[in-house]
């Protein structure tokens, strides 16, 4: 009986090794060895401090000093303030300007992936507000938009006359349009590249043979293009979606998200740092990511459905 | 094998490092008997004496007033300084300043760091506990002081050598040092009103607008110039509360988060009321910027020394700023904030940031701290520099303070024991924030005013509103 149990151990032990050695072994282990430190630099970085995040988001607590669990109390208040929610409003703005910003991309992309003289230099001039970094960005346009500044006399050579020129950031039924603007102006550059990459991986034969059979330009890009980009496509839509609900930097950097420019994301940075309630500020990014989730899934079953009744 | 070198080596590691912090543990253990022994001492002569002895508490280190700077020449370490003169690290200010220093005590290093974003960064850095050893003190609770901080002195001794000392009094010890004063005024540009023929100041809020007025019929000058952008200068009017408008220094940290309506107009041209009275009335006539919305600091300090800009309300740490941003310096003037209670103009005047020393340093760093935070409060002459009020008793005062001649200088009275955290958690549970950053609250008059969206009185019913509700959740008696 001891022998035997001993035997067994021992092959175990041995089976053990020699899977370990053997090439199903190997696999595992290169695998394993070649994930740590992702998976460290994943869960460190990104999940410890959300599962933090969530639980900051049932106490009542400032950085520093001591904390008091409220439970759910934090959610109602998000739910219960004007604030907080109001904000929200201002993302179909920004949804807004993601429409005109896709648009814009995919006409672009479509007349650059044909031959056009100087292509790629208008694709480098188009892409360049992308490169730049987005507090920069937000100082250009507060000067940009400064009364009697660079825009005002772009537009007075025009022909306007600056008085009957609005004030760009003052005016509140037109400042968050034009925040929208500087957004469309960095953002649309790196969309319509991802777009033109798309279209260039259809085949050039498809044209041709469209061609054979009378298609026009517009047809071309409606039976050819659309249906071999839309992956792209989608993926940039559900981008800049999610994008427009999590607007920050443009209001931050350019108006301090005062006069009615607020959006969700400087609201949550003004009550996180500014009033020190950072459990409420943790409920807030809590709701937002389910906005996000719930708004994103919208997406997908959305497109199922048209891109179906569009190829088919 | 390998598997089993592997685990062997970890297991060793984690042993060795297990013993390592026994050692810490035992060596930590008799130092804090002796700590506590020296407390039974202290406790036995000084037993009467407020709070906790500050000897006791430091130990081995002298307490600010008993340290004796000609005695330190040789003192050795190597400390870090957390401040948030960013200007100053770029004009070299900072440099010289360690330079002077290294000249009486060459063997202490002095590490700086600037920060943008002070407010909101020391507040992260400092609960992350590695800032260094030097500071100037956040908006942290006064119960959490002596968690973060060295007690520098007790308030008693260091009241007798030092102005502004009690801000950051906790329990009768001192916690901070101000490394500047600032008198809360007005900045004005001489050369504008005197071609505005306004020849002399405006002491209540009316006299105020009405010379605003005169400076739009009669000069080119933007009367007064709010800096909406920037935010915080809007902010900056908070600091006019209590000892100007009011005429009393217990208002802001004692009585105003008593009071049930502390924005009630008082009908005399006084009171919270009436301070902001004048930024929303100034709005609503147009004798503001054009475009608030797009306003910029740094180009504002030019507009007003070259005369563009007639007054501007900041704090006197602005004068020298203003002063060094153009070819006029001579016509920069600061002037008490035009408001008179009871036929007396008072003029505030408190700490600017704290000087701080991490409790948490060794004893050769907080000896080397100290020595470092006298040097700069009292050899250094920066405050004088920057056109600090005088934070060292009877210290020269820059001649930019002469308009103060005949008012009453005042500087807010420390809030009553068991009642330090009132005025924080009121701030921040009405989210009106006043003196902390609540700069949206007063962007807010400028945008009412300005689009005729809403009345001055619903926004300070508005406010009233959520600082009753505040009184409540918080449980805080409503006594004026």
């Amino acid at each position: 009986m001891n022998a035997s149990v001993n035997a067994v151990k021992t092959s175990n032990k041995r089976t053990f090794r020699e899977w370990l050695s053997s090439r199903d072994g190997q696999k595992v282990l290169v695998i394993s060895a070649f994930l740590i430190i992702p998976m460290i630099l994943l869960m460190v970085f990104t999940y410890i401090p959300f599962a933090e995040m969530v639980k900051f988001s049932f106490y009542n607590m400032k950085y520093i000093g001591a904390r008091k669990f409220v439970g759910f109390k934090n959610y109602a208040k998000v739910f219960s303030r004007s604030d907080c929610f109001g904000a929200l409003k201002l993302s179909l703005y920004y949804m807004g300007g993601s429409v005109v910003q896709l648009s814009l991309a995919l006409y672009l992309a479509t007349i650059l992936s044909f031959k056009v003289k100087g292509g790629d230099l208008f694709k480098g001039f188009m892409f360049f507000p992308f490169l730049i970094n987005g507090i920069a960005i937000g100082f250009i346009f507060k000067f940009f938009y400064t009364r009697g500044f660079v825009f005002d006399t772009v537009l007075q050579w025009c022909g306007f006359e600056l008085n009957n020129l609005p004030y760009w950031l003052k005016d509140r039924s037109i400042n968050n349009i034009s925040l929208v603007g500087t957004s469309v102006w960095r953002y649309f550059g790196q969309n319509m590249v991802l777009f033109i990459g798309a279209i260039m991986s259809v085949d050039s034969e498809l044209y041709e043979a469209a061609m054979l059979d009378g298609a026009n330009k517009f047809q071309q890009f409606k039976y050819i293009i659309m249906p071999s980009i839309k992956t792209i496509f989608v993926l940039n839509v559900i981008l800049s979606i999610s994008g427009s609900l999590s607007a920050f930097e443009p209001p931050f950097v350019i108006t301090d998200g005062a006069n009615g420019t607020g959006t969700y994301f400087v609201v949550m940075h003004e009550i996180a740092h500014t009033q020190q309630k950072v459990g409420l500020a943790s409920a807030m990014a809590v709701v937002l990511l389910l906005i996000i989730f719930t708004v994103t899934i919208l997406q997908k079953l959305f497109f199922k459905y048209v891109f179906k009744d569009g190829t088919q | 094998m390998k598997l089993k070198k592997v685990l062997a080596i970890s297991l060793a590691s984690v042993m060795a490092l297990s013993f390592a912090a026994c050692g810490n543990a035992k060596t930590g253990a008799p130092a804090a008997t002796t700590d506590g022994s020296a407390a039974d001492g202290a406790e036995a002569t000084g037993g009467e004496s407020k709070g906790a002895d500050v000897a006791e508490v430091l130990g081995d280190i002298p307490s600010y007033t008993q340290l004796d700077l000609s005695q330190y020449g040789d003192t050795a370490g190597s400390i870090k300084f957390l401040h948030h003169k960013t200007d100053r690290a770029e004009d070299g200010t900072m440099d010289k300043l360690v330079a002077e220093f290294n000249k009486e005590f060459p063997n202490i290093k002095v590490e700086m760091e600037a920060v943008t974003d002070y407010a909101q960064d020391s507040l992260l850095r400092l609960s992350t506990g590695d800032w260094g050893d030097v500071m100037f003190i956040p908006a942290v609770d006064k119960v959490d002081l002596e968690q973060y901080f060295m007690p520098l002195d007790s308030l008693d001794n260091l009241s007798k050598e030092l102005n502004f000392v009690d801000t950051w009094e906790y329990n009768g010890l001192c916690y901070g040092i101000p490394y500047m004063a600032n008198a809360q005024g007005v900045l004005y540009n001489k050369a504008v009103f005197e071609k505005a023929g306004i020849n002399e100041l405006p002491k209540t809020p009316t006299e105020y607008l009405e010379d605003l007025k005169i400076i739009k019929e009669k000069t080119d000058a933007i009367p007064l110039y709010t800096n909406y952008a920037a935010g915080w200068t809007m902010g900056a009017w908070d600091a006019y509360i209590g000892n100007v408008s009011n005429g009393d220094d217990t208002f802001m940290q004692q009585k105003f988060v008593h009071t049930a309506e502390p924005f009630k107009d008082p009908g005399d041209d006084t009171g919270i009321y009436n301070l902001y009275r004048i930024l929303y009335d100034a709005v609503a006539q147009g004798l503001v910027e054009d475009d608030y919305t797009t306003t910029d600091w740094e180009s504002s300090k030019g507009m007003l020394n070259r005369g563009e800009i007639a007054t501007m309300v900041l704090g006197s740490w602005a004068y020298a700023q203003m002063q060094e941003a153009g070819d006029k310096p001579e016509d920069i003037g600061y002037m008490p904030f035009p408001m008179t209670v009871g036929g007396t103009q008072y003029v505030s005047a408190g700490g600017d940031y704290n000087y701080c020393i991490n409790v948490n340093s060794s004893d050769e760093n907080k000896l080397a701290s100290l020595i470092f935070v006298k040097w700069m409060v009292e050899k250094s002459n920066w405050c004088y520099n920057e056109g600090g009020y005088t934070v060292v008793k009877n210290g020269k005062n820059p001649d930019m303070y002469a308009a103060f001649d005949g008012c009453t200088v005042l500087s807010d009275a420390p809030s009553k024991p068991g009642e330090e955290t009132y005025l924080n958690d009121m701030n921040a549970e009405s989210e009106l924030s006043f003196n902390a950053g609540g700069n949206d609250k007063v962007q807010r008059i400028v945008e009412a005013a300005a689009t005729g969206s809403e009345k001055l009185d619903d926004i300070f019913a508005d406010w009233t509103k959520k600082w009753n509700e505040s009184q409540e959740e918080l449980g805080i008696s409503v006594d004026y």
